[in-house]
Order: structure tokens, then sequence, then C-alpha cells
């Protein structure tokens, strides 16, 4: 075959651009589309929320009282439930506090003691008092506490 | 940048590269019709990114598989958009390679020596269609779940083998995990790597033989591909690609119930462009239903493959090849038939928003049984409409009955009395899985409780529904409302030999009043 012929030269150009425009147009659009879906997964953000923690009935006026909450984590597409320990303590009155059992230290679970009244960490001997303040042993911060609403004779805490 | 650009050149050669890309020759009066290749490259890469892209949020577990597309369709960025134009692109992409088939075959392209290119096309159409295949059954709806299993009972109809190449296809005994596992990575490794080489041996064979251009050669030198053909395929991209957006726009088909391989009364329904297929396997009783599902397919496919070593005139031009025109004629208008028969025929997918008369029933029973009480946002279980109920009603039926067993301490078990309460509660939740309770008016939703409980275990409503007794989905053709509260009321009042029980006793006057006005309503 032959050397193969151009249009003329002012035509070429303007083909030429309309190939490289239309290309480009349809790469950015594809671009930013499939970047804004790997970017950003989920339009809702994570957030805490009220968790049922138990009834008013199951507490004893200023006794710090274990419960177990289970909390829902929603991860993308998948839902768990954690598992996560808390103590309440009612001034037996309306009002309740919360404290996580989770040790400041290196995050074992602190147990109550009803006769020293504190909390004692069962791996370093952490201790804490009924606030959850630290008392001895190697525990840097209090025990965080977490917020705390009773609605209608139930407990609800924020996790 | 010059420098640079010379820089780079010297080492890379890219503008040698740049210019055996663009500047082949093409013989002269080559137009329009040879657009159609391009397109289908510009399919493909759109559909190879997309889907490459989807796999971030994909998971190919049964448990998992449906949660994960609606994650991408509901709450990923774009994610509707971008799973509309993977589904669609897979149509478009059907589409185009069927007229770019039927080009070059009015064309006559595949004469010599282009044969070795037809063959690979050839190939090229068969491996979208298993791409096409393999990506239906990842949602892992209702819809790709019962679609699999007629194509995989297709497969077995097979003379030789066909229980063999079953059984690999499904990977464990029944379609599940293994499958899907399996066609998963079909669809996302196995054959996008045969893909590529086929397009790339495709393009390969395309350019040493030069394109065929038109069927009687034309006066005038050959002239290069770019910009001026360049620009024709460009502007035949950009139409179909703002039809692809368009369609995607409104993001894929919404995802049916979740699988339930325990639901034997869903009808499949596939993919539109297998439904000529199936529509030929209604025409052949069940003993020659191998001719229709595989013989015929199989010969239609060879003759096709063996095109140009049957047609072997001089000419290439249509008028001088009257047998393979109206051969290829016939064929397109079988194929074209056959899909909008299937279409016209294709059993009703009921609106996925209609909410089905035991679905609104199950409210009652749901309410009644204090589901809500830890089922809520915030406490010890999951909300309904977020339990993932992609498992069967046989463990939800359980789990009801039961919930000891799954979760201990539990003071209050539900008080279900029957399998049919259950299954009016698991059809709630599958329901309601699928969007919120619209609300119906007091009296609706008491109605529908009672045919819940009472009716449905004999009869069905819109395909949902024992057999025993008569289908009362059109029930108001039939009786005016007085008969229906007769009836109703004490069956054998009105016909002495009739089987089915009297309701008078169970259900209140009121109520049933309320029902015989229901029933009369269904036209
Ligand atoms: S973890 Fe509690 S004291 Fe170390």
């Amino acid at each position: 075959m032959s050397q193969p012929v151009d249009p003329a030269p002012g035509r070429r150009q303007i083909l030429a651009a309309f190939v490289t425009a239309v290309t480009a147009g349809i790469g950015a659009s594809l671009a930013a589309i499939l970047g804004a879906f790997a970017l950003k997964p989920s339009r809702a953000a994570a957030s805490e929320c009220w968790v049922h923690a138990g009834t008013l009935d199951d507490l004893t006026a200023n006794v710090p009282v274990p419960h177990v909450v289970s909390v829902p984590r929603v991860d993308g597409w998948y839902r768990e439930r954690a598992r996560q320990m808390v103590f309440l303590v009612w001034d037996g009155n309306q009002q309740v506090t919360a404290l996580s059992a989770t040790c400041s230290h290196l995050g074992c679970q602190v147990a109550w003691n009803g006769e020293t009244k504190q909390f004692k960490c069962p791996c370093h001997g952490g201790v804490y008092d009924v606030s959850g303040r630290v008392v001895s042993g190697p525990p840097p911060r209090p025990l965080e506490s977490v917020a705390a609403q009773v609605r209608g004779g139930n407990v609800l805490v924020k996790l | 940048m010059r420098r640079l650009f010379d820089w780079l050149d010297a080492r890379v050669g890219f503008r040698g590269g740049r210019s055996v890309m663009l500047d082949e020759p093409l013989p002269p009066g080559t137009g329009w019709f040879f657009t159609l290749g391009s397109v289908l490259l510009a399919l493909l890469a759109i559909q190879i990114l997309t889907g490459a892209f989807l796999t971030l949020y994909y998971a190919a577990t049964p448990d998992h598989a449906y949660d994960s597309v609606r994650f991408i369709a509901e709450q990923v960025t774009a994610g509707r958009l971008v799973r509309g134009l993977h589904h669609y692109g897979a149509s478009f992409l059907i589409v185009v390679l069927a007229l770019h088939l039927l080009r070059v075959v009015l064309f006559g392209s595949y004469r010599p020596p282009r044969e070795v290119t037809w063959l690979s096309g050839i190939a090229l159409l068969l491996l979208v269609l298993g791409f096409a295949l393999t990506g239906y059954l990842l949602p892992w709806d209702q819809r790709a779940y019962w679609a699999t299993v007629v194509s995989i009972n297709i497969g077995r109809l097979a003379p030789a083998g066909g229980e063999f190449v079953a059984s690999v296809l499904r990977g464990g005994a029944t379609v599940g995990a293994l499958t899907l596992t399996r066609w998963y990575a079909l669809h996302v490794v196995f054959l996008p790597a045969l893909l590529v080489l086929l397009v790339v041996l495709h393009l390969l064979l395309m350019r040493r033989q030069g394109i065929s251009g038109p069927v009687r050669t034309r006066p005038g030198d050959p002239y290069p591909f770019f910009p001026r053909q360049a620009a024709r395929d460009t502007a035949v991209i950009l139409l179909v690609t703002v039809a692809l957006g368009a369609f995607a726009w409104h993001g894929a088909p919404a995802l049916e119930a979740p699988a339930d391989p325990t639901d034997a009364t869903y009808i499949p329904r596939p993919e539109w462009y297998f439904l000529g297929l199936f529509q030929l396997l209604k025409y052949f009783p069940a003993r020659a239903e191998v001719f229709g599902a595989v013989t015929l397919p199989t010969i239609g496919l060879l003759l096709l493959a063996a095109l140009p070593w049957i047609d072997r005139g001089r000419s290439r031009a249509p008028k001088d090849r009257p047998i393979v025109m109206a051969a290829i004629v016939v064929g397109a208008l079988a194929v074209v038939s056959l899909t909008a028969l299937g279409w016209r025929d294709r059993p009703g997918s009921g609106s996925p928003t209609a909410w089905p008369v035991r679905a609104i029933g199950g409210r009652q029973v749901v309410l009644r049984a204090n589901c809500t009480k830890c089922h809520a946002e915030g406490d010890v279980a999951d909300p309904l409409e977020a339990t993932a109920i992609t498992r069967s009603a046989e463990w939800i039926g359980g789990h009801v009955s039961d919930p000891e067993m799954i979760a201990p301490g539990l003071r209050e078990p539900p008080t279900l009395r029957s399998d049919r309460e259950i299954a009016a509660m698991v059809s709630y939740v599958r329901q309601l899985a699928r969007g919120p309770y619209p609300g119906f008016p007091p009296q609706a939703e008491q109605t529908a409780g009672i045919i819940a409980r009472y009716c449905i275990g004999c009869h069905k409503f819109d395909g949902d529904g024992g057999t025993d007794g008569p289908d009362l989905t059109h029930a108001g053709r039939k009786h005016d409302a007085d008969w229906f509260r007769r009836w109703i009321t004490s069956p054998k009042n009105v016909d002495p030999k009739a089987e089915m029980p009297a309701f008078g006793k169970r259900v209140a006057p009121a109520d049933i009043d309320a029902l015989a006005q229901y029933l009369v309503a269904r036209r």
C-alpha cells in the first residue's frame, strides 16, 4: 500500500481536537465516578448510639453493678455486635452514672470489691475508687466514664 | 517539555508506537459501519474498570454477597451509578457485539485470509456470554440464584458429560457457597485473563491483515486511521457512552429478596439476552429438550464458525451471496423473535415495592409477639429491617419459636402458635429488608392478619399460598360480598358438599365482613 493520504490540515486539526476532547471527557468522568466510589465508601458516618444497658430495678443505690452491653457495630455491609462491660452506679434517685470496666493501663477488665469499695484490676494491681479515680498501681488515667441516662426505668448508655 | 518528550522518545520510542497505533492505513470508503469494533473496545474497558472497582466492596460468600451488593447500591458514593454502568454495560456489550458480528457477515469480512480473526471473534462472543452468565449470580438475590439453577440444569441436559459439566459448574452438591466463589473467580480472574488474550489476538490479526473495507474496492488512496476514522469511532463511542450513562443513572434494577434455596415457589427469569434460549426450550417436549437447549444452539454456532469455509465465492457483495444472506436474515429474525416472544411471556416479576398480603399480615404477628422489644436500634438485637434474612425460613422458624437457642437468657420468648404465623413473620421481615413499611389502613392490616393466619395455608394470593383451595388472586370476579360473607361463615349452608371449614365461630362477624369486601375488591 502506498503512503496513506491525510485530509486537509485544518480539518485534520479539528478532528484531532474532537477525538482528544471526547476521549479526555469520557476518561475524566469515569475517573471522577470511580474515584469517588473508591475513596468514599460510606456516606453515613459511623456514630455512637444510645444502647440499652439494663433497668433501674437491677441496680442498688451507690453500688457499681457490672452490666454486659451488646453494642451494634456497623462496618460497611458487615454488622456485628461487640460485647462491652460497663459499671452502672445509681445514686438512689433518678441519676445513673456509668464507668467503662476497661482498665486504663493495658485494658484488662476491672472488678468491684464491695468490702474495700474500690475497683481492682486483676492484671497488674491497679486500684480505682468508686468514681473511677486512680488510687494506686500502674493505671495512667481514671476509668473512662460513659454517658448514661435513665428513660422510663431503663438505663441507656452511649457507646 | 519538548526536550523531555524527545528524551523519552529516544529511550521508549513512544512516537513510533503512536504512529503504529494511529496511522494504520485504511482502504478508501471505510465508513461508519467500521466503528463498531472500537465501540466494543470502549465498552469492554468500561466493564473492566467498573468491575475492578466493584470488587472493592463485594464479598463472595452466601452470607454477605447480598448485603455487600446492597451496601454498594445504597451506601457507597456513586455506588448506584457504578453498579448501573456495569449492569447495563453488559447489555450494551452484547447488543453491539451482535451488530459487529452482523456487520462482518454482511460485508463478508470473514473471507480469507481473515478466517482466524473470525474464529477469535466467535470465541470472544462465547466469552462475553460466559461473563454475563457468571456475573448474573453474584448479587445473590432470588433472581440471580434461580436463574443460575436453571442455567446449570440446562447444562445437565447435554448428552455426554452434561452431569459432569454441571457438577464442575456447581462446585458443590447444590448451588451454594462453592458455586458462588467459583463463579466469582471465573468472572474476575479466569475469564478476564482469557478475554485480554483473545482481544489482543483479535486486534493483532486485524492489524496484520488490515481491515476488509467496503465490499467493492473504491477508487482512491488509502487514508490513515487518525484522525478521520478515529473521529467517526469517537463520535459513536460518545453516543453509546452517553446512552449507557443515561441507563446507569437510574441504577441497576433493585435487588430482589436474598437468595433462598428453600423457596421452590420462585419463578426464575433469565436476563433478556438468554430469553431467546429460554423461549426455545418451551417448544420442545421434555424428551426433546436436549435438542432445543443444546443441539440446536450448538449447530447454529458451528455453522456460524464455519462460514468462511461454507461461503467461498469471489464477490463479497451481499447480492452475490444470496444463501448466506438468507440464512443470516432467518437466523437473526429467529433470535430476535424468540427473544421478543420470551420477553412477552416472561413471568411477571411483581413490583418489588408491592407488599404481599402475607407480609402485611406478618406485621400483626410481629407486633403481637413483641419482637421489636429487643429488635430495636441500640437494643440487644439488631432492628428487624437490618437483620440479614439470608437464612432459611426453617432457621427463622426455629429462632422465633425457641430464641433461647439464639439469645441465651432471653426472658420472654415470643409465643407463636403456628407455622403460618411464622411464615407471615418471615415474609414481613424479608419485605422490610427491601424497604420500609408503607403503612396501610388499620382495617386492611387487620384483614391481612386474618388472611395470613387462616386463609393463605390453603389459598393462593398473587402466587403465594397453599393449593388445597382455589386461587383467590382474582376472587372478586366470581362472587359478590354477600356470597363471600355467607360462604366464609358457613360453607355448608351455601353448598352442602363444601369442604372448607366454617369460620363463623373463629372470626368476628365484622372481620368476616371486611374479608368479604377485600375479596370482592380483588378483580
Ligand atoms: S491492665 Fe489493669 S493494671 Fe495493668
